[in-house]
């Protein structure tokens, strides 16, 4: 379990983590959404201590991560940034970090294996592609057998087989009773893995839920209406709280009324319907909504910065 | 390829930190980077270079000196390199803590060592111990590649003087000593090209600049001041000192200058290279516990 007590952190006048409060449970995965510039990777650098919090505490199973006797037990932690030397091995790195713990050498060759490195072991890290990248930091994160895993863009640079091997190994370390905290840019992949949200917008928390309130809370329905006579269906269903629009295709978008409301109203109206279609709201646009006001980078059009 | 949990065996239930075990994560990691076998590679054919050049230049005859002018001799010819082999110490000292800066192997460091102190003195520990074996097996090539040589010019080689063998071991100290406070300038610095200019800097380019300005002012605390610097301290450590004579250079570069009032011996150098070596790595210890890594 990780406890996040008020977490800030300030570079400057720059504040990249703001008074960020929440519980990680285990048990679960917790996927931890938001722009760049969010303040995700500084947040779960803290929670290593990695970075020095401005404020605010980061437990992990209930101490600080430095006061554990085995920290490497208690959490295994992927890096956004590189963190390997290129000149070492990917086996001498390993064993590197295993002899800090006394971790026997059996277990390094079995996280090599876990993670499809074997064949790679004694290659140059320098000469490792992204995805190879990728897979060591996630064995050196396996190392310790640890309760809770701390991930970071896990699935950056992996082939389609990496990520689908990842979305398997996060769900079953969950499903043991581990706590697995994982940040991610894609959505679809996070709708698929994880199983409740941490959002975060300009350093601050936007939402922390179970991801199905997170898609229903953060966007209204729409349904998609189609209609030889788009103009009295209009007169029919406009109303409080009612917003249409036209799609490109001659469609309507009703937002604010369900689809038996438009049914009902089309058929007193006496205007005919070829299509009525409630549209899920998917997490990519929940995502969007939640965070327009706080991406941090975003483009401006013709305007130079 | 498995896409179920990793099952760990009993041993890593067992798993904990201790000083031991960093102490062996740091020598994994010093043996399996490349740069630091070419360096002690460099140390040694460097050493046992200069040292076959300046016994090929002896050209008086050793029988008719007197015991202290031969062994001299001796100690200069084994320990000259190490003028040379003391940048390349410098080189590797930096390396050890600035290329994990570098290439951000320090977060793995920190993050299985989270109080870093530990990781930093296991480092120290591991690359001090490497220095003075890599300089020991250096003095002593150095010594059976010139023997010949030597004994040809009729020096003899009293190895089990004090007066000898201390300067020669002393030569392998001075390298790891140096080695030390280069990763200090490391550890401060954190970028390895500006550390290792600013190591070298201090041990070579700042005595040639003292030596110029000695020269165009004759100032008494100049020379002083020339004379406490790492390198011309540490030289003190692998010079060789006649016993209750007048104490000469490696290379014979003759006495220390007469008119400074700072004259140190093989002890005082030590003491005045320990010292520059905490007043570096104090704040260094400081910097690597507060700075974010």
């Amino acid at each position: 379990m990780i406890r996040l007590e008020r977490l800030t952190k300030r570079y400057g006048d720059k504040t990249a983590v703001d008074d960020v409060s929440a519980v990680i449970e285990p048990g679960r995965v917790t996927g931890f959404l938001g722009p760049n510039g969010a303040g995700k990777s500084t947040t779960m650098r803290m929670i290593v201590g990695l970075d020095r919090p401005t404020a605010g505490t980061a437990l992990v199973n209930g101490k600080r991560y430095a006061e554990h006797r085995a920290p490497l037990r208690e959490v295994g932690v992927l890096l956004e940034a590189r963190a390997v030397h290129p000149g070492r091995t990917a086996a001498n790195h390993l064993l590197a970090v295993a002899a800090t713990h006394g971790i026997p050498r059996t277990r390094v060759e079995e996280v090599l294996g876990l993670t499809g490195l074997s064949a790679v072991a004694n290659k140059r890290v320098g000469k490792f592609s992204l995805g190879m990248g990728q897979r060591l930091g996630i064995a050196v994160a396996l190392l310790g057998d640890p309760r809770t895993l701390i991930l970071d863009e896990p699935v950056n640079g992996l082939d389609p087989e990496g990520v689908l091997w990842v979305r398997h190994l996060t769900r079953a370390l969950a499903a043991e009773g581990r706590t697995v905290f994982l940040s991610s840019h894609l959505m679809s992949e996070m709708a698929q893995t994880a199983d409740h949200l941490v959002v975060l917008g300009r350093g601050r928390v936007l939402a922390d839920a179970p991801i199905a309130d997170v898609v229903a809370g953060a966007t209204q329905g729409v349904v998609r209406v189609l209609t030889p006579d788009p103009d009295r269906l209009d007169q029919a269903v406009a109303g409080t709280g009612v917003t249409i629009r036209r799609t490109d295709d001659g469609a309507l978008e009703v937002i604010g009324a369900t689809a038996a409301q438009i049914g009902n109203a089309a058929l007193a109206a006496g205007v005919a319907l070829h299509e009525l279609t409630p549209v899920n709201a998917s997490l990519e646009e929940a995502y969007l909504t939640l965070t327009q006001d706080d991406v941090e980078y975003r483009e401006t059009q013709g305007a130079v910065r | 390829m498995t896409t179920t949990a990793p099952p760990a065996g009993p041993a890593v239930g067992d798993a904990r930190l201790s000083a031991l075990h960093v102490l062996r994560s740091e020598w994994i990691k010093l043996r399996t980077l490349r740069s630091t076998w070419w360096c002690a590679a460099l140390i040694v054919v460097l050493s046992v270079l200069f040292g076959l050049l300046i016994a090929a230049f002896i050209n008086r005859d050793g029988s008719t000196l007197p015991t202290a002018a031969q062994d001299g001799d001796l100690v200069a010819v084994v320990t000259i390199g190490t003028s040379f082999t003391q940048l390349i110490a410098a080189v590797l000292g930096v390396l050890v803590i600035s290329g994990e800066y570098g290439t951000g192997m320090i977060r793995s460091t920190f993050t299985a060592v989270p109080n870093r102190l530990p990781a930093v003195f296991a480092k120290l520990v591991v690359l001090a111990v490497s220095m003075v074996v890599v300089g020991l097996v250096a003095v002593a090539l150095t010594f059976a590649a010139t023997a010949a040589i030597l004994s040809g010019h009729g020096i003899g080689a009293r190895l089990g003087d004090a007066a000898v063998w201390m300067p020669i071991v002393g030569s392998a100290v001075y390298l790891a000593l140096v080695a030390v406070l280069a990763f200090a300038v490391g550890a401060l610095v954190r970028n390895t090209a500006g550390a290792i200019s600013a190591a070298i800097g201090l041990l070579l380019v700042l005595p040639i600049l003292l030596t110029v300005a000695i020269g165009l002012t004759q100032a008494t605390w100049l020379l002083n001041v020339n004379a406490l610097l790492p390198s011309a301290a540490g030289a003190q450590l692998h010079a060789y000192a006649a016993p209750g004579g007048t104490v000469t250079g490696p290379g014979g570069r003759g006495p220390v200058q007469a008119t400074a009032d700072v004259v140190l011996n093989g002890w005082g150098g030590l003491g005045v290279l320990v010292a520059w070596i905490l007043v570096l790595l104090a704040p260094a210890l400081v910097l690597i516990r507060r700075r974010d890594a």
